[in-house]
C-alpha cells in the first residue's frame, strides 16, 4: 500500500531538467555508439574482417539478428514491406529502432527493387565476411596459435592477478595513491585526452576530473572499453592504423584464456599497439620480444555492451569488501588507497583500521557526490557491485538497505526540484479585460505558465508563442 | 611520472560543518535547572576515552588514522572486533564467536548502534564501573579484550580500563542482619580507606571476636545456591556449529571466565567492617569523593528484621531468555545490586520488575510515573505473582487503598515527592512510607524522571535495593550518566533486533511520510513568527490529509491505530474533525480509561488521539499502528517510547512481514524534516530503518477527504492564524522541561494533577477556591 513514489517521480522529473546537469557527464558509449560515428568508409574496411563482423552480429538486437540471418542468402534486394511485415504490427516501435541500427552500422542498405520499390540488401562487404565468420572458409579469422609450446606457460590465475594489477595501476595514478609505481606517459596522455584528468593550473601536474571520478565507479568491463575507445580516438595521432588495432582487438576479445598466441606476422604498428595492451594488463608478455602472448580476462568479451553482466569477470573483481548498514555506516574492508579512495567519493570516513575503514553516508557527503557530477545511481551500482558477501546472504532480495538507497535517490531528486521552462512574459496590458482574454486563451490552450492578476503580467510556453501572439493581434484588431 | 595532486574540490572537511549543523538545530529540553546541587559523581566519571585520539594524525580523507597504532594478527579473520583508541569497539556479528563476544562486550560497553552486521559499542567510565561492578576483573578484562581484537589492542585503552576500573567494585556496601558492613575482598583497599578521617568517624567497633589482629571481620562466603526465576523455558544449550574455527585461546578464556564467576561465590574470602548506620550517606559520599565508591548490595535472604512477605511467581509466569539474564545480573551472587535494565518496550519489563520483586520476598515499592501505569503494574502483579488485592496498594490521589502493613505498594513519583500540603490521609500514608525500610524499590521508565525529584525520592524513601527499569537510557541532555551513581550500574541491555527477529517485539515498519505543504502555508510559514511556525506545519492541509487516508486505510484492514499529537490545538482539531476520541492533560483519570477500555474492547473504536501524556506506560496491547502528526523537537528518546506503544508482541500474523507500523508524518521543506532525522537516530542506531514515502498510492481514489478544496484550506489556515500563542506549544508534562519560554502561567489550572493523577483532589480544589469561590464554602477552608 505504502508505495513511495520513487519511481513515478523520478521519471517525471527527469527529462526537462537532466539536460542542465548531465552536460559534464561521462559518456559511455557502447560498441554500436561507437560504430556509428565512424565513417562510413571506415565501416566499410572494418567490414573485411570477419572478426569484426561477427562481432557486431552478435551486438546487434535480437530483431535486428533475425533480419541480417533471413536475408544472409538472398542476393537481391528485399521490400522494405516484406520486412516490415515479418514482425507482428505491435513491435512497430521496435521494428522502426532496428531498421534504423542497421542502416546506421551500415550493415544493411537501402536499394530500390526493379518496380521502384525500397528494399534493403545487406552490404556486400558485411554479408561477405559474416558468411565466413559463420561458416567457415576463407582465410583463417582468428589469431594463429602454431607455437611451440612455452617453456614457461601462464596459468590463469597468474594472468588474472597480472591484469587486474596492471590495471589498478592506471586506477591508483588517477586518484593519486602514492604506493604505486608511475604509469607511461602514453597512458597519461590518454586519460587526460579522455578528459578523465586534467592539468592543473598551477604546476601543470595531472589531477582527477569530475569525469574521471564517474569513470572510476564503472564496473570494470566498462571501464576498459571506455578507456580502449578514448585510446582509439589517439591511435591516428600515433601513427597507428586505426582499422588495424579495432580488428587486432576484436580478434583478441574472440581469443581463449590461458592459451599463447603468436606475435609473428603482426606489423611493426600493431606491435607497438600490443605493448600498450600490455602496459594496461590486457595481454601479457613476459619479454618485450617473447614472441607470443597471452590475452588476460580483461580483452575478453571486450566489446559486448555492459548491460549484460557476463559473470565471465566476475572472479576477476576483487571479492565484495563493503557493508551498509540500515543506520548509513560504510564498513570497507579493505587496505587499498584506490578502494578507499573511492568510498571517499561519497562517504564522510571517520576512522582507519588497518583492514577496516569505517564511514557514514550523509547528506553532505552524498551531495558533494552529486556535485562532483556522480549520480545516485553510480554510487548505489558501485555499492551494489562491491557489497560484502554477508550482505549478499541475506534471505532479503535486496543486497543494500533499501532505505539507504532510497535515501540516496532522494538526496539526488532533493537537487532537482526547480523545472525548467523557457517561456515569454507579456506584460502592460491596457485594461484587465485585456489580460483576461489573453489568459483564458492560454490557459485553454494550456500553454500559461505563470501569470500574476494585479501587474497584469503572465508567462507562456516559448513555442506557443506565435500562436498566442496571432491570436493577441486577431483580438486587438477585432476589438 | 609522479602521483597527480588530490583534486581541488575533494570533500573539505564535513565532520566539522555537521557538527555546526547540530549546534543549531539542537534545542534544549527537559532541562533541569537545579541539576548538579551537590551531585556526588566520582572524578574518575568525568574521564573519556575520546580524548585519548585527540592527537592522531587524520589521512588524506579526514579520517581517523589508526594504521600505525596496531598490528593486524595474522588469525584476524576469525577474531571479531576491532579497538579504536578512542574508546569505540566494532564488532562483527556474523563472527563465529559473535555470542561470546557480544556478552562480554554488553558487559564492559555501552553499544552504540547495533544494525545487522556490524555493531559498534563504546567503552566509558561508567560501563567500566558497570562491568566491574558484576564482577568482572581488570585483568580479565584487558585480556579479553586483546584475545578477541582483530589487532593488538592500544595502549591507551589499555590505561584507561585500569585506571577506571582499578578503583571501582571493589568495595560493597552490603546490609545483612539489619547492619551495614562495608565490604571489599581486597584488606589493603579497606585500611587505605580507614585512614581517611571521614570514614574512620563512621566506623562502629563493637567488640566482637570474629575480628582479626588487623581489626577486620573475615569471613569466607559460602557456596551459594544458583538462584531460579519462576518456570523456566526448556534450557536449550548451544553448542557451537562445528567447523567454524574459533581460535583456542578465545575459547579456553570464556569458559575460564564463566567458571570463575561461580568461584567466586564459592570460596572469596572477604574483610569487612562495621558502619555506624546513620552515617551511611556519610560514608558513601566520602568513598565516592576517594574513587572508591560503594557499590550496595542487599544480603536479602540474611535480612531476618525485615520481615519475608508471602508472595511467588504463579507457575504460569514464563520467563523469555533475556529477562531471565537480566535478572541473573542483578542476582549474581546470591544477593540483590541495584542498577537498571534496559529493555525495549513491549519486551516485558514489568514482569522483570515483578520477578525481581518475587526473588527478594521483602516489601516491595513501585513507583511509575502516571496513574494510567500505577492500575497496570496493579493488573501485572496480579497477573504474574501470587499476591491478590490485600497484599498490592496503589497509593494515587484517586485510588487510596489502605496502605498501611501492605507487602507492594504502587505510586507515582510526584505523589511522593510532592511538597505541597497533602490530605490527612495522604499525609499518614507518607509518613508510614518513610518509615519502613524496603526490600526493593522499582522505578519505571527511570529514564523520566530529573536527576532532583530522584534524588528527593532516595532521600525521602529507604529501600535497600533499587531497580530501574527503562527502555530508553538516554537523554538530549546527557544527565544520564548521573542515573549510574544515583541508583547503580546498567545490569543489561537488550538487543531490539536481536528480539525482533526472536519475535518477542513486534516487527515494525518504520515510514516517515512526507507531507508537501500548500503554498498557503508555506508562504505563512516562511513570513510568520517562530512561534508560530509549529503550528502551521502541524495543521498543514495535505499532513490532515494524509493522516486520515491512512485512519482509513488501516481501520478497514482492522488495525488498531494511536494518533499522537504533542501540540494540543492539533490534537483537538484533528480528532473533532475526524470525530474521534483523544486524550490529553486535563482528561480525567476516568475518562480515560475509559476510552482506554474502548479502544481494547470496542470493535468501534479503532482509532484514539492522544498527546504526549501516552508517550510513556500507555499499556496498549491492542495497538498497531502508530501515526505521529506533531512532536516534541528532535527528542530521540519520545521517538522510542512512542515505538514502544506498538512494540508488544502481536498474536498471530506472523505471515506478514511486518505486524506493525509506525508512521511519522512531517511537513516537507521545515523544521520538521531536520528533527525527525534527528529524532530517527537512536532507533536507526538499534537497527531499525525509516523508509520514506513522498507519495501514498491510492490517495486520489478517496475523494470524500476533508480539506480538498482551496476554501476549505483557506478556512483552516485563519483558524491557524488565530490560534493564539499558547496553542502554539507543545503540551507540558510535569517532570520535564522547566521554563520554556512563553506564558506558562496561563495554564496552570488543573494542569499538574490531571495530567499524572499526581495530585490529591482536595489541593486541587483548594488551588481553584483561591480564586472565585461561593463565600458560603468559604468556611470549608482549612
Amino acid at each position: 500500500m505504502a508505495n513511495n513514489g520513487l519511481g513515478s517521480s523520478k521519471q517525471s522529473g527527469k527529462p526537462e531538467n537532466s539536460a542542465l546537469i548531465t552536460q559534464t557527464n561521462l559518456e559511455c558509449k557502447n560498441l554500436y555508439d561507437y560504430l556509428k560515428t565512424r565513417p562510413r568508409t571506415v565501416l566499410e574496411k572494418l567490414y573485411n574482417h570477419p572478426a569484426i563482423c561477427l562481432a557486431v552480429y552478435r551486438e546487434l538486437p535480437e530483431l535486428a539478428r533475425q533480419y541480417v540471418i533471413r536475408i544472409l542468402f538472398v542476393e537481391q534486394p528485399v521490400p522494405q514491406a516484406v520486412v516490415a511485415s515479418w514482425g507482428s504490427q505491435s513491435f512497430s516501435k521496435e521494428h522502426t529502432y532496428v531498421t534504423k541500427v542497421l542502416s546506421e552500422l551500415n550493415v544493411w542498405v537501402e536499394d530500390s527493387l526493379p518496380g521502384g520499390l525500397l528494399g534493403w540488401v545487406l552490404a556486400p562487404t558485411f554479408k561477405k565476411n559474416l558468411k565466413v565468420a559463420l561458416m567457415g572458409g576463407g582465410k583463417p579469422w582468428s589469431m594463429s596459435s602454431a607455437l611451440e609450446p612455452d617453456k614457461n606457460p601462464r596459468e590463469i590465475g597468474f594472468l588474472d592477478s597480472y591484469s587486474s594489477e596492471r590495471w589498478e595501476c592506471v586506477l591508483h595514478y588517477m586518484v593519486g595513491s602514492q604506493q604505486q609505481e608511475g604509469i607511461s606517459a602514453d597512458a597519461v596522455r590518454i586519460l587526460l585526452h579522455a578528459g578523465l584528468m586534467k592539468r592543473d593550473e598551477e604546476d601543470g601536474s595531472p589531477v582527477i576530473t569530475r569525469q574521471g571520478f564517474q569513470f572510476l565507479l564503472l564496473d570494470r568491463q566498462a571501464q576498459v572499453w571506455h578507456f580502449l575507445l578514448q585510446y582509439l580516438d589517439t591511435v591516428e595521432q600515433r601513427g597507428l592504423d586505426l582499422i588495424e588495432c579495432l580488428t587486432f582487438l576484436f580478434q583478441l576479445s574472440f581469443s581463449t584464456l590461458g592459451k599463447d598466441y603468436s606475435t609473428e606476422g603482426l606489423s611493426s604498428g600493431l606491435l607497438i599497439f600490443l605493448q600498450h595492451l600490455r602496459e594496461f594488463g590486457l595481454v601479457y608478455q613476459r619479454k618485450r620480444k617473447a614472441g607470443r602472448f597471452y590475452p588476460t580476462r580483461l580483452a575478453l568479451n571486450i566489446t559486448s555492451s555492459q548491460n549484460k553482466n557476463i559473470p565471465i569477470l566476475e572472479e576477476d573483481t576483487p571479492k565484495g569488501y563493503i557493508v551498509v548498514e540500515t543506520n548509513y555506516r560504510v564498513y570497507a574492508y579493505t587496505d587499498s588507497n584506490l578502494q578507499v579512495a573511492l568510498i571517499a567519493l561519497f562517504t564522510e570516513l571517520m576512522y582507519r583500521f588497518p583492514n577496516l575503514v569505517v564511514g557514514v553516508i550523509t547528506r553532505d557527503s552524498v551531495r558533494q557526490a552529486l556535485r562532483g557530477g556522480i549520480t545516485a545511481d553510480q554510487i548505489i551500482g558501485y555499492l551494489k557491485q562491491h557489497a560484502h558477501q554477508k550482505m549478499l546472504a541475506l534471505e532479503a532480495k535486496q543486497i543494500l538497505p533499501p532505505t539507504v538507497v532510497d535515501q540516496i535517490k532522494l538526496w539526488e531528486l532533493e537537487r532537482n526540484r526547480l523545472t525548467y521552462n523557457e517561456g515569454v512574459l507579456y506584460s502592460q496590458f491596457l485594461s484587465q479585460a485585456d489580460f483576461n482574454v489573453l489568459k483564458e486563451y492560454a490557459q485553454s490552450n494550456g500553454v500559461l505558465i505563470w501569470c500574476n492578476k494585479e501587474k497584469r503580467t503572465l508567462v507562456i510556453h516559448k513555442n506557443a508563442h506565435d500562436d498566442v501572439k496571432k491570436f493577441w493581434k486577431k483580438y486587438s484588431k477585432g476589438s | 611520472m609522479g602521483p597527480p595532486k588530490r583534486p581541488n574540490y575533494k570533500p573539505e572537511k564535513a565532520s566539522k560543518k555537521r557538527k555546526k549543523d547540530e549546534e543549531e538545530t539542537w534545542i534544549p529540553e527537559e532541562e533541569d535547572t537545579t541539576e548538579n546541587e551537590g551531585a556526588a559523581v566520582p572524578e574518575a566519571a568525568a574521564r573519556n576515552a575520546e580524548k585519548n585520539d585527540e592527537k592522531i594524525q587524520e589521512d588524506e580523507f579526514g579520517a581517523k588514522d589508526y594504521r600505525s597504532q596496531m598490528i593486524l594478527k595474522p588469525d584476524n579473520v576469525s577474531r571479531p572486533l576491532w579497538v579504536a583508541p578512542n574508546g569505540h569497539i566494532f564488532l562483527e556479528s556474523f563472527s563465529p564467536v559473535y555470542k561470546h563476544a557480544h556478552d562480554f562486550l554488553i558487559a564492559i560497553s555501552e553499544p552504540v548502534c547495533r544494525p545487522e552486521h556490524i555493531h559498534e559499542y563504546k567503552l566509558t567510565a561508567y560501563s567500566l564501573y558497570a562491568a566491574v561492578s558484576v564482577g568482572l576483573q581488570t585483568n580479565d578484562i584487558v585480556e579479553y579484550l586483546k584475545r578477541l581484537s582483530k589487532t593488538t589492542v592500544p595502549e591507551g585503552i589499555i590505561e584507561f580500563i585500569k585506571l577506571c576500573t582499578l578503583s571501582y567494585g571493589k568495595v560493597k556496601l552490603v546490609l545483612k542482619h539489619n547492619k551495614y558492613f562495608v565490604e571489599s575482598p581486597f584488606p589493603e583497599i579497606l585500611q587505605k580507606l580507614l585512614k581517611d578521617p571521614v570514614i574512620q568517624e563512621c566506623r562502629l567497633r563493637r567488640t566482637v571476636e570474629a575480628e582479626g589482629e588487623d581489626g577486620f571481620i573475615t569471613q569466607v562466603q559460602d557456596k551459594k545456591s544458583a538462584l531460579t526465576f519462576g518456570a523456566k523455558p526448556s534450557t536449550s544449550t548451544e553448542t557451537n556449529s562445528e567447523g567454524t574455527a574459533i581460535p583456542d585461546d578465545i575459547t579456553n578464556f570464556y569458559e575460564k571466565m564463566d567458571n570463575e564467576e561461580d568461584e567466586e561465590e564459592s570460596n572469596l574470602e572477604t574483610v569487612s567492617f562495621e558502619v555506624n548506620q546513620e552515617k551511611i550517606e556519610v560514608i558513601q559520599k566520602r568513598c565516592i569523593e576517594l574513587e572508591y565508591p560503594l557499590l550496595a548490595e542487599y544480603d536479602f535472604r540474611n535480612d531476618t528484621v525485615n520481615a519475608d512477605i508471602n508472595i511467588d511467581l504463579r507457575p504460569s509466569a514464563v520467563l523469555r531468555p533475556y529477562q531471565e539474564k537480566s535478572l541473573r545480573k542483578m542476582f549474581g551472587n546470591g544477593r540483590a545490586r541495584s542498577g537498571v535494565i534496559v529493555l525495549p518496550c513491549g519486551a516485558g519489563k514489568s514482569l522483570v520488575g515483578v520477578t525481581a520483586c518475587c526473588t527478594v520476598r521483602k516489601r516491595a515499592l513501585v513507583l511509575c510515573n502516571s496513574g494510567v501505569s500505577v492500575e497496570q503494574w496493579k493488573q501485572q502483579f496480579k497477573m504474574w505473582s501470587t499476591a491478590d488485592d490485600s497484599m498490592i496498594c496503589r497509593f494515587t490521589s484517586e485510588a487510596k487503598d489502605k496502605p498501611m502493613g501492605c507487602s507492594v505498594l504502587v505510586t507515582t513519583y510526584s505523589m511522593i515527592t510532592h511538597t505541597q500540603k497533602r490530605s490527612w490521609e495522604a499525609e499518614q500514608t507518607m509518613k508510614w512510607l518513610q518509615e519502613q525500610e524496603w526490600g526493593i524499590m522499582v522505578l519505571d521508565e527511570v529514564h523520566t524522571i530529573p536527576a532532583k525529584m530522584f534524588r528527593r525520592v532516595l532521600t525521602l524513601v529507604q529501600s535497600h535495593c533499587k531497580l530501574g527499569l527503562t527502555a530508553t537510557l538516554l537523554r538530549e541532555d546527557d544527565k544520564i550518566a548521573d542515573l549510574n551513581f544515583l541508583i547503580g550500574p546498567k545490569l543489561y541491555e537488550a538487543n531490539w533486533l536481536e528480539l525482533q527477529k526472536k519475535g518477542f517485539i513486534a516487527r515494525v515498519q518504520c515510514a516517515e511520510v512526507w507531507c508537501p505543504m500548500t503554498p498557503e502555508f508555506y508562504r505563512e510559514y516562511l513570513v510568520c513568527r517562530t512561534s508560530k511556525r509549529l503550528l502551521l506545519y502541524v495543521m498543514n492541509p495535505n499532513k490532515y490529509r494524509l493522516t486520515q487516508y491512512l485512519i482509513r486505510y488501516h481501520e478497514r484492514r482492522g488495525d488498531k491505530t494511536i494518533v499522537f499529537s504533542d501540540n494540543v490545538f492539533a490534537l483537538k482539531h484533528y480528532a473533532i474533525k475526524m470525530n474521534k476520541p483523544y486524550i490529553y492533560g486535563p482528561t480525567t483519570q476516568s475518562e480515560r480509561i475509559q476510552i482506554l477500555q474502548n479502544f481494547k474492547f470496542n470493535p468501534k473504536v479503532n482509532t484514539i488521539f492522544v498527546s504526549k501524556v501516552a508517550d510513556t506506560s500507555f499499556d496498549l496491547p491492542e495497538a498497531n499502528v502508530l501515526i505521529q502528526i506533531s512532536s516534541h523537537g528532535g527528542s530521540r528518546r519520545q521517538e522510542a517510547q512512542r515505538l514502544g506503544r506498538i512494540l508488544r508482541a502481536k498474536k498471530g500474523a506472523i505471515a506478514e512481514e511486518y505486524n506493525a507500523f509506525f508512521y511519522t508524518l512531517v511537513s516537507q521543506d521545515t523544521m520538521e524534516m531536520a528533527y525527525s532525522r534527528k529524532r530517527q537516530r537512536f532507533l536507526v542506531n538499534q537497527g531499525y530503518s525509516y523508509k520514506v514515502i513522498t507519495k501514498l498510492s491510492g490517495m486520489d481514489s478517496e475523494t470524500d477527504l476533508h480539506y480538498k478544496t482551496r476554501e476549505e484550506q483557506g478556512q483552516l489556515l485563519q483558524q491557524v492564524l488565530a490560534a493564539s500563542d499558547i496553542d502554539c506549544e507543545d503540551e507540558r508534562v510535569p517532570g520535564e522541561g522547566g521554563p520554556r519560554g512563553g506564558p506558562g502561567g496561563n495554564r496552570r489550572v488543573g494542569h499538574m494533577g490531571s495530567m499524572s493523577g499526581a495530585d490529591d483532589a482536595v489541593y486541587y480544589e483548594f488551588k481553584k477556591s483561591n480564586v472565585n469561590k461561593h463565600p458560603l464554602f468559604k468556611k470549608f477552608r482549612y
